[in-house]
């Protein structure tokens, strides 16, 4: 069942075209990642979603109802982390998770039972008592995601939520994402940090200049755009003066510095690599080390982009 | 509960610290016992003071990105506002309670509370929150910077301080400053709570009330507007 559904979604602000007539459909009980160079639309896009404003033109339907009419129903059912910082100054840690279930209406019970288990989760026992003003850009953001999972929801969207932690809490926050959306949650994601959509995503838009350019799960993406496949070879440093014998071969280079490094990029790199192997026996040259590089998300967006930026899409 | 009381709940958290009380009932105090006057003054003076709140409520909100987040829950722009109003209006009547109760020791012989006196007071507690809690709201939705809000606030709110009869009698004020007292609201704020402490209710106090909240309705109506237009 899909629990976003937006067709010929535009916004325009006087002349720019924020959203250009995009079309959405996200299934339930799924991690939907929202892809796309700054300035692109995401932010537009998930303002659009969550019914903080309203498009120029188009429908949105969210978890069955029609979000132009009925926002304030759709607002009841979704948690939203926005992009910008969001806190109380002169709240403290712990009080400000508990407000913001009151604010929900969330029995007191319920909520303090919560405000414990986010504390745990999102490692913020220590600065429980600590006053969001005087909390690093990281604690702030921490503290702002596990707020959201203070009540009860279907949908949340994510506006690149990692952004300021370190790696471990980024890590913490992605499982216990995974963690909620196995007991049912869907997740709208958001992030300029492409392999934590590879990590987290079951299926990825590309949007770029408003439209969106590429929609599929990531490893229908990377068949897609990803022919093009990395190979590295190293030969020790007595041999480094190789590239005279490789001329007539293309798609390779050797780094200048080392000279013992020859990467292969290439769509037909097996064939590539299979000649370089040739030269390279035939030469008596030992290889100390080859290794494949499987082609990333990050790849395939930089494509993606690249060709619609090209073709003026 | 519904969701105005919610939010209320969430601003009086927020803004009712320990400080701010404290600021709240000694500032006046000290005018009250030292200067031995304006006992009905400080109390509209401290209900607009008080009504601060509703503007750096909005404006701290924006700042702080909490106006996005709440329009993102289960909460409208009206449940909003209306939330700023019920605030205010609490926060101005504990405002003029407190001094009420502080100084009505020293006052005590002249004060005349009765059934038909304490509604003047609480008229003048709510109609003047409302009042100077949606200028302050109207500052907060037109300015960006701290700096510029702090200072607007501040200059509005001194000259309505000190060219009104919360500091001072009228009689005996040369012209024009006679005059300007009767420009400005806090002046019928002061005399409509005057007349509810020493009972002195008369036709011109009962045009005082009818100006007070025809001009709390009309700046009302013009921050929520404004409030509404807000862009996200």
């Amino acid at each position: 069942m899909s629990c976003i559904v937006a067709n010929s979604l535009s916004k325009s602000y006087g002349s720019i075209m924020a959203v250009d007539g995009i079309d959405l459909s996200v299934n339930s009980g799924r991690i939907f990642g929202f892809l796309g160079p700054n300035g692109a639309g995401k932010t537009t896009t998930i303002k659009l979603l969550t019914t903080l404003i309203a498009p120029t033109s188009g429908t949105i339907n969210i978890l069955g109802i029609d979000a132009i009419r009925q926002p304030l129903d759709v607002r009841k059912k979704i948690g939203v982390v926005l992009q910008q910082p969001s806190y109380e100054p002169t709240l403290g840690v712990e009080k400000s998770l508990e407000k913001y279930g009151m604010m929900w209406n969330v029995e007191r019970k319920t909520r303090k039972d919560r405000v414990e288990e986010l504390l745990s989760a999102f490692d913020l026992q220590e600065i429980r008592n600590m006053k969001n003003d005087d909390l690093s850009i990281g604690q702030r953001r921490r503290v702002q995601v596990a707020r959201e999972f203070m009540h009860d929801m279907d949908l949340l969207f994510l506006d690149e939520p990692t952004v300021g932690l370190d790696p471990s809490a980024r890590r913490g926050l992605l499982d216990f994402v995974k963690k909620k959306v196995k007991e049912g949650l869907t997740i709208f994601f958001t992030t300029h940090i492409l392999n934590e959509a590879e990590y987290l995503c079951d299926e990825v838009a590309i949007i770029n200049k408003g439209k969106i350019i590429a929609v599929d799960t990531p490893d229908e993406l990377k068949n897609k755009f990803g022919r093009e496949k990395t190979i590295k070879i190293r030969i020790p440093e007595t041999k480094k003066d190789v590239s005279g014998l490789l001329v007539g071969i293309k798609d390779y280079e050797i780094d200048l510095n080392s000279g013992t490094n020859i990467t292969i990029r290439s769509n037909d790199s097996e064939e590539v690599l299979l000649k370089i192997l040739q030269i390279l026996n035939v030469n008596n040259i030992p290889i100390e080390d080859l290794s494949v590089m499987p082609t990333t998300l990050e790849e395939i967006f930089l494509t993606v982009v690249n060709n619609s930026n090209a073709s003026g899409n | 509960m519904h969701p105005v009381i919610r939010l209320v709940n969430r601003n009086l958290t927020i803004s009712l610290n320990k400080g701010f009380l404290i600021w709240q009932v000694i500032f006046p105090l000290i005018y009250i016992f030292v200067a031995g006057f304006a006992y009905s003054g400080m109390i509209g003076f401290n209900i607009m003071n008080s009504t601060l709140i509703s503007g750096i409520i909005i404006w701290n909100d924006r700042r702080h990105g909490m106006f996005e987040q709440i329009l993102v829950g289960p909460f409208t722009r009206v449940h909003y506002i209306l939330s700023n109003v019920y605030t205010i209006g609490i926060v101005g009547l504990i405002s003029a309670a407190l001094i009420t109760a502080v100084g009505y020791p020293l006052f005590f012989k002249s004060v005349e509370f009765n059934f038909y006196t304490i509604p003047l007071v609480v008229f003048a507690s709510v109609s003047g929150s409302i009042l100077f809690g949606s200028i302050a709201s109207i500052i907060s939705t037109r300015l960006q910077s701290s700096e510029g809000f702090n200072v607007v606030i501040n200059t509005v709110f001194l000259f309505f301080a000190f060219v009104s009869t919360a500091f001072y009698p009228a009689e005996g004020t040369p012209e024009p400053l006679s005059t300007a007292f009767y420009l400005n609201p806090l002046t019928y704020l002061v005399d409509v709570v005057r007349a509810g402490i020493f009972g002195n209710f008369s036709t011109f106090v009962g045009i005082e009330m009818i100006v007070l909240i025809a001009l709390a309705l009309i700046l009302f109506t013009i921050a929520t507007k404004l409030l509404s237009k807000l862009e996200l």
